[in-house]
């Protein structure tokens, strides 16, 4: 009697791990995001601000995940721009899985761009040093025409395991 | 993966008591750990106001026959990129005191500058050497007018016949005007 109760306590021990480690499976994070401010804009030409981001997207803690990561802008629909009262100032975006990058792949609002590469696990993704670059760049036909004033918007970022 | 949380958030504690500062305070939010994660940041600029004048031509006015007063207008291209799209424009020329003159090196001669704020006009507001014209409006949407309105303004340049007849028979008179224009 004892000994069957002590298999059928193992038992329910061992299949409660099972479902936790299966609930966590996938999973993404990403940190080292930094608001961008372009200053005064005075000269006419393309101005670009980039900085590294890290991300993490494992499964199961040691294997590495790749990822698609989607911008979504504070204008309409989603929209790469700032504004300030009337007036609209585009920008562009840019995603690259390498960190200290000036460039990347062009992303557009709410499309997901799949296959960027991860250098995280599971074991590492709390210390993960930067693994990602973000660039974002108004051009200089927009600043040509673009009405004077102090200009805002938001950009949200969201990467999720493939 | 409790232990290094609680491990993270007595350093920052600590750093705090220490009075540094482990990151710039920023409204930039960070990501969770989860199936997705997602981090927002804050984007700024600022415009500062512009104009621009463009779109000037030379004017001539050789073999001028004195009886007749001589007159010259041109369309320019005057943007702004104020709300309002207003400016001014300010008016020197080469002559004594920044005065509106040509001159053949021994005399003087003077013209008169106007300005309109829209285009193919022959006469407008006369414009005073060094002194700022009223608030004008323009109706450019292209800095050099590429686009949209071709032009926004008239240039007219005139002399008088009185000062045609003091100038001497073939000599030939020169000058400079400078246009500046200024955002409002």
């Amino acid at each position: 009697m004892i000994l069957w109760k002590s298999l059928i306590g193992l038992t329910a021990i061992a299949l409660t791990c099972g479902l936790e480690t299966d609930a966590t499976a996938q999973s993404a994070r990403i940190s080292g995001l930094e608001d961008v401010d372009f200053g005064t804009l005075v000269t006419l030409s393309d101005q670009s601000r980039s900085q590294s981001v890290a991300v993490c997207s494992y499964k199961n803690n040691p294997q590495r995940l790749p990822y698609a990561v989607t911008a979504l802008g504070s204008g309409t629909n989603g929209a790469f721009s700032l504004a300030s009262g009337p007036g609209t100032l585009n920008y562009e975006v840019q995603w690259s899985d390498s960190p200290a990058q000036t460039n990347g792949i062009a992303l557009q609002p709410g499309v997901p761009r799949s296959g960027q590469n991860n250098a995280a696990t599971g074991f590492t993704c709390s210390q993960q040093a930067d693994t990602a670059s973000l660039t974002l760049t108004i051009r200089a036909t927009e600043l040509a025409t673009a009405y004077a004033g102090s200009y805002s918007g938001s950009l949200q970022v969201t990467v999720a395991p493939q | 993966m409790t232990k290094r949380k609680i491990f993270a958030g007595a350093m920052s504690a600590l750093a705090a008591a220490a009075g540094f500062s482990a990151v710039p305070a920023s409204a930039a939010t960070q990501g969770t750990l989860g199936a997705t994660s997602t981090g927002n940041i804050t984007i700024t600029a600022s415009v500062p106001s512009r104009a621009r004048i463009t779109g000037l031509a030379d004017i001539s006015f050789m073999n001028q026959d004195p009886a007749t007063a001589a007159s010259a207008a041109q369309n320019v291209c005057v943007w702004s990129n104020t709300a309002t799209k207003a400016y001014t424009v300010t008016a020197s020329g080469s002559g004594a005191g920044n005065g509106f003159t040509l001159t053949n090196g021994s005399t003087a001669v003077p013209y008169s500058v106007s300005w309109a704020s829209s285009i193919n006009q022959t006469s407008g507001i006369a414009l005073t050497s060094g002194a700022a014209s009223t608030s004008l409006t323009s109706a450019a949407t292209n800095q050099t007018c590429a686009s949209g309105p071709t032009a926004s303004a008239s240039l007219i340049v005139g002399m008088s016949t009185s000062d045609l007849g003091a100038m001497s028979a073939g000599s030939n008179y020169i000058g400079t005007l400078t246009l500046l224009v200024a955002p409002l």
